[in-house]
């Protein structure tokens, strides 16, 4: 999603995923211009992102 | 070329791209000349890793992208690696960046890069991370301005890699 390119706020487990994913690329891309698509879903990351912050604000209540 | 043919060639979103080249001429291309594939020559956990980005990401008090210049700013901003996200600020109008002012890391993921170097699953990070603004209307100019000018940058942080991120 243009903006949110790493996930969601707050979402750390998310953003390391997708960075690691990045990051395994650089050793298993086979040719230049290659695209891997990751099986994540904007609607369900949206989501987990904002459970995560309800909770974190139920925490520092 | 590595092994690619030029019908492999999969533009992800024609249709939006066609929108733009029409209201903007030429602002959206289609390379086939990709650079060969490189690998990194030694495993990540040695590795020296780059952060590159079009986020418009820059330290506080640096001088702020022109973000309403009609054709674009052509320049780079570098990012101290060792940043806080408290450190730094957004100067960039072509994306919606609600969700970065609340968590920098969903596109300028700097705190978990520096986790993961901790971690050890990445070698180092470069000193600096770098970041220019996407809005930029001369495909021509940028890269024989701003694209060359960023890779000696880069080049003299010494990177084993380099992760590049559009915003």
């Amino acid at each position: 999603m243009m903006g949110h390119h790493f996930g969601v706020p707050r979402h750390k487990e998310l953003q390391r995923r997708i960075i690691l994913e990045m990051l395994d690329f650089l050793t298993t891309a086979t040719r230049s211009g290659e695209v891997k698509m990751l099986p994540l879903k904007w609607a369900n990351a949206r989501q987990e992102g904002k459970e995560i912050e309800r909770r974190l604000e139920l925490k520092e209540v | 070329m590595e092994n690619f043919k030029e019908t492999d060639l999969k533009q992800l979103r024609p249709g939006l791209w066609a929108t733009v080249n029409e209201r903007y001429p030429g602002s959206m291309i289609t390379k086939t000349d990709f650079v060969p594939l490189a690998r990194l020559k030694k495993p990540l956990p040695e590795s020296r890793i780059a952060f590159i980005s079009t986020a418009g990401v820059q330290p506080k008090n640096s001088l702020p992208f022109d973000t309403v210049h009609p054709v674009g700013d052509y320049t780079f901003r570098r990012v101290p690696s060792r940043s806080k996200p408290e450190d730094l600020e957004i100067h960039q109008l072509k994306y919606p960046t609600v969700g970065a002012k609340r968590d920098l890391n969903v596109i300028f993921p700097i705190e978990r890069l520096q986790e993961l170097t901790e971690e050890k699953i990445i070698g180092e990070l470069a000193p600096n991370f770098f970041s220019f603004i996407g809005y930029n209307m001369d495909a021509l100019k940028l890269e024989q301005t701003l694209a060359e000018d960023l890779a000696d940058a880069v080049e003299a942080e010494k990177p084993d890699g380099a992760l590049l991120a559009p915003a």
